[in-house]
């Protein structure tokens, strides 16, 4: 009797007994007409498992291919502090960079010389470590790939060249002037590397320099804070903060600071002594933060000193120009991260070192902010970080209506608009009203945008002679960079450099 | 109705075509009519042999042309001797189509000669589409007739312009779209009054207006500046790639307003803004922007994402029950 | 290491941190201790001075915390239980006090709602 089915049936079905099945002599071995897997595991006659034990359906078939888990290397976490560290480490300079040849350095000369102006000029060796006190240098700008740390003469450092030039050279034109400026500009476009550039002629010309790095870490409840005083209960004062400032300060300006003598009396201070230089003054507040403030203040009172107090003229000698830079000006227009004894938010202006910086650059106070001349450089960023406060941008927009002529009755000067929640304390401290004294000007303001096409091609010029770029450097190339970088943006001109060097 | 059934009409037909059957079968007819009849089959010519097999009721007698006689209105009855389509292809389902698609072959078999203008170069027409033409026929024409069609309508259209016989020109007329979207050329475009070109890109979700003056070289994105709206340089380098490959990016000045989608999107929707900008200043830059790929739209969009679909595509684990 | 209310504190850990290790000291509670004394939010417990840490402890040893506050808070169910409120047999039961569903997710409350609460 001849079966219904066909083997053919059958075996695809379901995996058969062996037994079931022809020997595998017994079928033919010619072309496969069954492609199903389950028939040909049962004929090959290797097979161990034989045609019983199939897996199931998207299992894994055998038990070696489980995800065996890999043992955590447990390693220790670095020291305290050796993060921060390396986040903060600034490297100066690439040895694999080469040598550029010809190349200037900063000095007297070179730093009102317009001839000069777009070309590189190196800061002097001997300065880099008086810089680095004042911490001049910041860990995200591209120092660590030239060979030595270098700056682009750009307009407005000849500007403030001259003006140092002015405040103490020799000329007929010499005197204690003063200029306030705030110069603000979009990030990336060299507010901070102005500063230093500031920084290093002040060092040249034998100012003494003051410098607040980051004012954003005054306010932003990382440092120690106390009450000035049982009168002044809303006033706050910080130690640590202002023992780091007397630090900075004494050695970046140590050679000006050691030839200075005290010349003023200090009856809140015992320890000073008669004939003492400034330098050591200063250290007692490093020494002793408890008595910073105080000791910042004799300090400050000894360098804006006109004439020595009575029976202590063998002492005094004329003392030299200040400059106080701050970096990042806008985080002190708002409410600080602090608190007070009832849980509310200190004012950052309420923070005495705050106060202090502040009152210097407000114009029209009784007494001139620098009698012996000097500059205020305050640096502020327009982009994101700082957020912005309404009341500072309209001092910003009205310092730049002012500078282009328009009057304070003219409609288009920039008023607070109705309703705006302005904060008082801010438009009050920044004001400018009329100068009092003939040597101070009023509050300037300097827009920072993009450098021109020359200095951006004398930049990218620096970067080809160390080495850095295997390009020509066309007026073409220069001005399809300087587009790129958004209109010459120096931090993004540097960045785009860099790029190509590791494309390259 | 009889003349409905096909069956019929051929009855008729052959009843007309063949008046010797015709005659048996109607013995009492009037005096003349027979006569002459019968004069015709006892003069058995080759000729007349001929027109005996074919002979039709309208055709004449060659030689014996007579006056008819006078139709009896009275006893005329309304019913014509056949009834002829006005077309040909009456009976091809599709007559009209038929009709139309005879006229141009025929127009192409009559003109073949004439001089003819490479396709890229003849005249741009837009045809009717398959849709449009049904609709003005009131036939389902199939789609492959339809492009047959199509294909004499192209090479009639390549006839040299100068040349084209009117005829020619109003039956090609027939297959134009109402309207002829490509009959007339769009203006080209101009500077406005203050030295500005404006150019408008899209790309995925974003759209972009470029005005284009002569300048140094400054790039404002929505009133920023290019570092400060772009991040990435990669993205500021196809932002301006127009002006990159052209050499002109210190020549210009670009404003650009721009909207929606992403930072790619963006910045290539102001490249295609940007070329279509530069086009109009510079209208001999087009086969370098061509080639560059900056006046090619990319009409890829985001593709749907469909219910029972975790995505456009992806479906959800195939899960046994 | 600085003694702060008898608790031995590592001098690296953050101040805050180390009051809120206190039952019944939380976030709020915390920042506004500090505030009270002027320390900012990231000081060190090793950077208060002696006066700072004496006035911590001062203030701490005059709120109710720890013990003092496990006590109050089992007396206060004790009395919800003896004076026979639906919140006392609630508590009792080990269901939700305050009027949530009990089809699904009392987990919490069978796990902590008793007279005798474990705190």
């Amino acid at each position: 009797m001849v079966s219904p089915f066909c083997w053919g049936c059958l075996t695809r079905l379901r995996p058969t007994p062996r037994t079931l099945l022809p020997s595998p002599s017994s079928v033919s071995r010619g072309p496969a007409f069954h492609t199903s897997a389950v028939f040909h595991a049962g004929l090959r006659p290797g097979s161990g498992r034989g045609a019983t034990a199939v897996s199931k359906f998207r299992q894994p078939s055998n038990a070696s291919m489980k995800k065996r888990k890999k043992p955590v290397e447990k390693s220790r976490p670095p020291p305290v502090g050796e993060r921060k560290a390396i986040r903060k480490r600034i490297v100066l300079s690439n040895p694999n960079a080469l040598e550029v040849e010809g190349l200037q350095e900063l000095s007297e000369e070179t730093m009102v010389d317009s001839r000069l102006h777009g070309t590189a000029l190196a800061l002097p060796v001997p300065m880099l470590d008086q810089l680095r006190a004042v911490q001049a240098f910041k860990p995200n700008q591209g120092w660590s790939i030239f060979r030595r740390p270098c700056t682009i003469l750009r307009q407005e450092t000849l500007q403030l060249g001259r003006f140092f030039d002015k405040v103490s050279g020799d000329g007929e034109h010499k005197g204690p002037f003063v200029k306030k400026k705030i110069i603000s500009g979009p990030s990336k476009s060299g507010k901070s590397v102005l500063l230093l550039q500031a920084m290093a002629m002040g060092f040249i010309k034998k100012w003494v320099v003051f410098t607040i790095p980051e004012a954003q870490e005054l306010v932003s409840a990382t440092s120690s804070y106390a009450p000035l005083s049982e009168e002044q209960p809303h006033l706050y004062v910080q130690n640590e903060a202002t023992a780091a400032l007397l630090s900075r300060t004494v050695v970046a300006n140590k050679a000006v600071l050691s030839k200075l003598r005290v010349s003023q009396d200090h009856p809140a201070l015992s320890a000073v002594t008669p004939g003492m230089t400034l330098e050591g003054l200063a250290n007692l507040g490093v020494q002793d933060p408890a008595s910073a403030w105080t000791v910042f203040q004799a300090l400050w009172g000894e360098l804006t000193a006109t004439a020595a107090a009575p029976g202590l003229e063998k002492n005094f000698t004329p003392r030299p120009p200040i400059l106080v830079t701050v970096d990042g000006l806008g985080h002190w227009m708002t409410e600080s991260k602090y608190r007070d004894a009832e849980f509310k938010l200190v004012h950052s202006h309420d923070l005495v070192l705050v106060r202090h910086f502040l009152r210097l650059l407000k114009p029209g106070g009784d007494q001139p902010a620098l009698p012996n001349g000097g500059a205020l450089l305050y640096a502020t960023s327009t982009t994101m970080n700082p957020p912005s406060v309404y009341a500072f941008d309209l001092i910003l927009k009205r310092a730049a209506a002012r500078a282009a002529g328009f009057k304070f009755n003219d409609p288009r000067f920039p008023r607070a608009e109705a309703y705006s929640n302005i904060d008082p304390r801010v438009l009050e401290a920044l004001t400018s009203q009329k100068s009092k004294h003939a040597q101070e000007k009023k509050l300037g303001h300097q827009v920072l945008g993009g450098v021109t096409h020359d200095e951006a091609r004398g930049f990218m010029e620096y970067f080809a002679r160390s080495g850095l770029l295997q390009e020509t450097i066309s007026d073409e190339w220069v001005s399809e960079k300087w587009t790129l970088a958004g209109g010459g943006v120096i931090g993004e001109l540097e960045r785009i450099g860099r790029r190509l060097r590791v494309a390259a | 109705m009889a003349w409905s059934s096909s069956n019929c009409v051929v009855h008729a037909m052959q009843s007309i075509r063949s008046p010797t059957v015709l005659r048996a079968l109607l013995p009492q007819q009037s005096a003349a009519r027979p006569n002459i009849l019968r004069k015709v089959s006892l003069l058995p010519t080759p000729l007349q042999q001929r027109t005996n097999v074919r002979n039709y009721a309208t055709e004449l007698q060659p030689g014996e042309v007579q006056a008819a006689a006078e139709i009896d209105f009275e006893q005329f009855k309304a019913r014509p001797a056949r009834i002829v389509p006005v077309s040909p292809s009456y009976f091809s389902g599709i007559p009209k189509f038929y009709d139309h698609l005879l006229q141009i072959e025929r127009l192409l078999a009559q003109h073949t000669t004439l001089p003819t203008v490479p396709p890229s170069e003849a005249p741009r027409r837009a045809w009717m589409k398959i849709a449009q033409f049904r609709e003005h026929l009131g036939e389902e024409v199939p789609t492959k007739k339809y492009m047959g069609l199509l294909k004499v309508v192209y090479r009639l259209n390549c006839i040299d312009p100068k040349l084209l016989p009117a005829e020619v020109d109003a039956a090609l007329q027939e297959f134009v779209r109402p309207g002829n979207p490509l009959g007339e050329k769009p203006k080209p475009r101009e500077l406005d009054g203050m030295g500005r070109a404006r150019g408008k890109g899209k790309r995925k979700e974003s759209h972009a207006v470029v005005y284009l003056v002569e300048g140094e070289g400054e790039v404002l994105v929505n009133g920023k500046t290019l570092n400060e709206v772009f991040p990435r340089v990669h993205d500021r380098e196809s932002a301006t790639w127009a002006l990159r490959c052209s050499a002109r990016l210190d020549k210009y000045n670009v404003f650009a307003r721009v909207k929606g989608g992403g930072t790619t999107g963006q910045a290539e929707a102001i490249t295609l803004a940007l070329a279509r900008a530069l086009m109009i200043h510079e209208p001999g830059l087009k086969p370098i922007l061509r080639k560059a790929g900056v006046i090619t739209v990319d009409p890829r969009r985001v593709e749907r994402k469909k219910p029972g679909h975790m995505k456009a595509r992806k479906m959800p684990t195939w899960v046994k029950r | 290491m600085v003694f702060i209310l008898g608790v031995n504190f590592p001098e690296r850990n953050l101040v805050k941190k180390a009051l809120q290790s206190f039952f019944g000291i939380g976030n709020d509670t915390s920042a506004r201790l500090l505030a009270r004394y002027h320390i900012h939010p990231t000081c060190k417990v090793g950077e208060l001075a002696n006066k700072q840490v004496l006035d911590l402890t001062a203030a701490l040893s005059d709120m109710k915390i720890e013990n003092d506050l496990r006590r109050k808070v089992l007396d206060d169910i004790k009395r919800l239980r003896e004076t026979g409120t639906t919140r006392g047999r609630r508590h009792a039961l080990g269901l939700p006090v305050r009027g949530q569903r009990t089809r699904t997710q009392i987990k919490t409350a069978i796990k902590l709602n008793r007279v005798d609460r474990r705190l």
